[in-house]
């Protein structure tokens, strides 16, 4: 990572549905090249926020296809360490419930969980802060 | 995404092209499964496909598993980088 790359910070919102996982993709690729990610990480990197998108439109917002909210994303990097958040406003995580599919169970998007948690180093959810519902957190040490 | 179906004697091959998510799957499973229900061999062409996410490697299992169902297979062919980075990912999971 370049040296001069410390304590940036870029957040962006999102309608919650499929058809906005190409402009979290394109938003997370945008800001890898400003911040100067390592090329080798950038793309494994996308992997774990699309798959984090994902399970927000899958999961949080399952019962409601068509709704309007939107979900935030927000890339966070100093020297040592890269945050990513995102924000959403469906229903609340049940933690103890999010694990990874079983291995003959192979619905689409089912191996998300396992990516992001091969991709990053830690995973933590929170309650949000108003107006929010949820708040996760995944970290990479840099 | 966009795709091209080629076919020579009993293979049907399905050139993919872009960044297959959530949002395509099924637009993939829409192209594939019937290939596959009529009893020929299919093969995924992932050269043109620059990302896949867990959504794309699930399609992938579904297809490999519908085959067996009818006796026929699939066959990945000259997958491209990205693709085969996730494909390894995936293999440690399944």
């Amino acid at each position: 990572m370049n040296t001069e790359a410390t304590n940036l910070s870029e957040k962006k919102d999102f309608l919650v549905r499929s058809s906005s996982l190409k402009d979290v993709r394109s938003f997370s690729r945008e800001v890898f090249e400003k911040f100067k990610i390592d090329e080798n990480l950038r793309e494994e990197l996308v992997l774990a926020i699309a798959e984090a998108a994902q399970n927000i439109v899958k999961h949080a917002y399952k019962d409601y296809p068509d709704t309007q909210d939107r979900m935030a994303v927000r890339i966070s990097c100093t020297d040592k360490e890269l945050e990513i958040a995102f924000f959403d406003k469906g229903k609340p995580v049940e933690e103890s419930k999010v694990k990874h599919r079983a291995i003959d169970d192979v619905k689409p998007g089912g191996l998300g969980t396992f990516f992001i948690q091969e991709i990053m180093d830690s995973i933590k959810f929170k309650e949000g802060d108003k107006p929010w519902i949820n708040n996760l957190v995944l970290t990479k040490k840099l | 995404m966009k795709y091209k179906v080629t076919e020579s004697e009993n293979i049907s091959t399905v050139f993919l092209d872009g960044e297959i998510d959530m949002d395509v799957a099924d637009n993939v499973r829409e192209v594939v499964f019937p290939l596959i229900d009529s009893g020929k061999e299919v093969h995924l062409n992932l050269k043109g496909v620059q990302y896949m996410d867990s959504s794309g490697i699930s399609v992938i299992v579904e297809s490999n598993q519908r085959a067996k169902e009818k006796n026929t297979k699939v066959e990945l062919k000259e997958v491209s980088q990205p693709v085969e980075k996730v494909l390894a990912m995936a293999r440690k999971f399944l």
